[in-house]
């Protein structure tokens, strides 16, 4: 009847990694609201930090062509920052990114507003972007 | 602004919970059926072969030949075809063949503890990712990826 532990301890071991991953994306979200960078452009308009790498497959394959598609589709001249953690680590890190891609959505101020962990459709981001005052034709 | 244009793959979701259903429901009847009677968790050493051979081959792939040629054509699953890459599904589940090994492994030795143990894990993962889409294979794909440790992938979906 030991047997009958398995799926507890299963269960256990994978609450702990739940555990740890949640803890890592907390961090991230007390930036929700806070300005971190202030190297942007005065454009006076919402814009989208993306953080990619080299070796991130999912960022050439999905999230790169959804931010075209996003842009393509916004009258207004979007700014979408690419940044490659390689080439900038420090801005990587002042905003806790932990996993490829990520994109944060900045409003006008350059304060955060969304944080998206891994591939965001250009739908959500067009949503995020109006959501943080970007003026976009219906 | 972005100009580097990549082709997006398209990837069929459904061979992927085909595939969680069947691991899920057969470590669930296996284990309940097991307590009764031991032998029956020689089941797990048949979802190991089934997964290590799924990623060995589409050809050999038995949950996606059962879509491909019963379910789909049934209507009794529907097609979610997706742009994405599939690389870090097929990680995914080589761990889940890697940890269902390791636990065959310790079917054959009597070790039956831990055999359930680290199948309940895959089980347990296998749902995640079949009822809210939690890949967490993907996401320790996408690390090692970051790492180094992986290279990257332009494989075709299959």
């Amino acid at each position: 009847m030991i047997l009958l532990l398995a799926p507890l301890i299963a269960f256990v071991a994978i609450g702990g990694v739940a555990l740890v991953l949640r803890v890592q994306r907390g961090g991230q979200r007390e930036l929700v609201g806070s300005v971190v960078e202030t190297s942007r452009t005065n454009s006076r308009l919402p814009s989208i930090l993306y953080f990619t790498g080299e070796n991130c497959t999912i960022c050439h394959t999905a999230q790169r062509p959804a931010l075209r598609a996003l842009a393509s589709g916004i009258d207004s001249n979007l700014e979408i920052r690419e940044v490659d953690i390689a080439v900038e680590p420090e801005l990587a890190r002042r905003y806790r990114v932990m996993s490829l891609p990520t994109t944060i959505v900045l409003d006008a101020d350059g304060q955060v507003t969304e944080i998206n962990v891994g591939f965001a459709s250009s739908d959500t981001l067009r949503r995020q972007l109006v959501g943080a005052g970007m003026p976009v034709a219906a | 602004m972005i100009s580097i244009p990549m082709a997006i793959v398209p990837f069929d979701r459904s061979v992927l919970k085909v595939n969680q259903a069947i691991l899920m429901t057969g470590i669930l009847v296996g284990y309940v059926a097991g307590l009764a009677y031991h032998p029956i968790a020689y089941v797990i050493p048949l979802l190991a072969v089934m997964m290590l051979a799924a990623v060995a081959s589409p050809s050999l792939n038995m949950p996606r030949l059962l879509y491909l040629r019963v379910l789909k054509p049934s209507g009794i699953v529907k097609p979610r075809v997706v742009q994405e890459d599939p690389a870090p599904h097929r990680f995914a589940q080589l761990v889940g063949a890697i940890f269902l090994t390791a636990a065959s492994v310790f079917v054959v030795t009597g070790v039956l503890l831990v055999a359930w143990v680290l199948a309940w894990i895959v089980a347990a993962l296998a749902f995640l990712n079949f009822a809210w889409n939690i890949c967490v294979g993907c996401i320790m794909y996408a690390q090692l990826v970051r790492m180094g440790v992986l290279p990257l992938s332009r494989e075709p979906a299959r």
